[in-house]
């Protein structure tokens, strides 16, 4: 099974920026790729941001990570997949139930569609969201190749 | 037999369909290395999850929800919320001092 990270260049799913004036308008970027290849709307990141401004920035994990994503077949999601973004600059997503500011620097966007290609994608991703030398090579990539070449000297074991 | 074997154990997310599968993956990692086995690992959305709470034994879930399960902790379901929902080092001890495990 190829892991996730060759499928979102495989697909042309990524995207590097270097900042973004909010973390509403980085969601939005972040579905650009997807919106690009016919995967969601134009439209979709507006529920994402509905979802974490309700439930707060639990879509943010270690390591800078966040998550954006919404229900499996979701309006305006027409297909299956992931994509990838990195900001150079974090971007703060408020704070957690302790006080502690929640910042990202790698979007990882789902859209899920398909429940088990959905299912395999996340299990991938958690191989690389547990995986840190692997996230910190991610932080500085700056293209496709970059990304598959993180992984090739960070590869991820089975969760 | 395990204290865990047999219950009815559930995860949470908003949606049901990206950290609550995050989480799941996270229990299994745990329940196998304790040779647990429970009669279900149910994986919803809070909207489902905060009614039917009280039919489970467990319920797990990311820190900011569990206020939602105020109720069904009255009622006897055992509540655990993780800071790091892909550790399970932080939910084995988690479960470990409610005394589901160990």
């Amino acid at each position: 099974m190829a892991n996730i990270l060759e499928k979102i260049v495989e697909k042309g799913h990524f995207k590097f920026v270097d900042e973004v004036p909010s973390w509403q308008e980085g969601v939005r970027l972040s579905t650009e790729p997807l919106i690009k290849t016919g995967y969601v709307t134009e439209n979709y990141y507006q529920q994402i941001v509905d979802c974490i401004e309700k439930y707060g920035p639990y879509v943010v994990f270690e390591h800078e990570v966040a998550m954006p994503h919404t229900t499996e077949n979701a309006d305006g999601v027409l297909n299956t997949g992931v994509s990838f973004m990195r900001i150079k600059k974090p971007v703060s997503f408020g704070c957690d139930e302790d006080g502690n500011d929640k910042s990202a620097r790698l979007f990882f966007t789902l859209a899920a569609q398909n429940p088990e290609e959905h299912m395999s994608n996340i299990q991938s991703l958690i191989g690389v969201f547990t995986n840190e030398p692997l996230l910190d090579a991610l932080i500085e990539a700056e293209s496709g190749q970059d990304i598959l070449d993180a992984l090739a000297a960070n590869p991820c074991t089975e969760f | 037999m395990a204290k865990l074997d047999n219950k009815k154990l559930m995860v949470c997310c908003a949606n049901g369909a990206g950290s609550s599968l995050m989480m799941k993956m996270t229990l299994e990692k745990v329940l196998n290395k304790h040779k647990v086995k429970p009669a279900t690992v149910h994986h919803c959305a809070i909207s489902e999850g905060k009614s039917a709470a009280p039919g489970f034994d467990v319920v797990l879930c990311a820190r900011n929800f569990a206020k939602m399960f105020a109720d069904a902790e009255k009622k006897g379901t055992t509540v655990i919320a993780l800071k790091n929902i892909m550790s399970p080092a932080e939910m084995e001890k988690a479960m470990m001092e409610k005394g589901l495990l160990g």
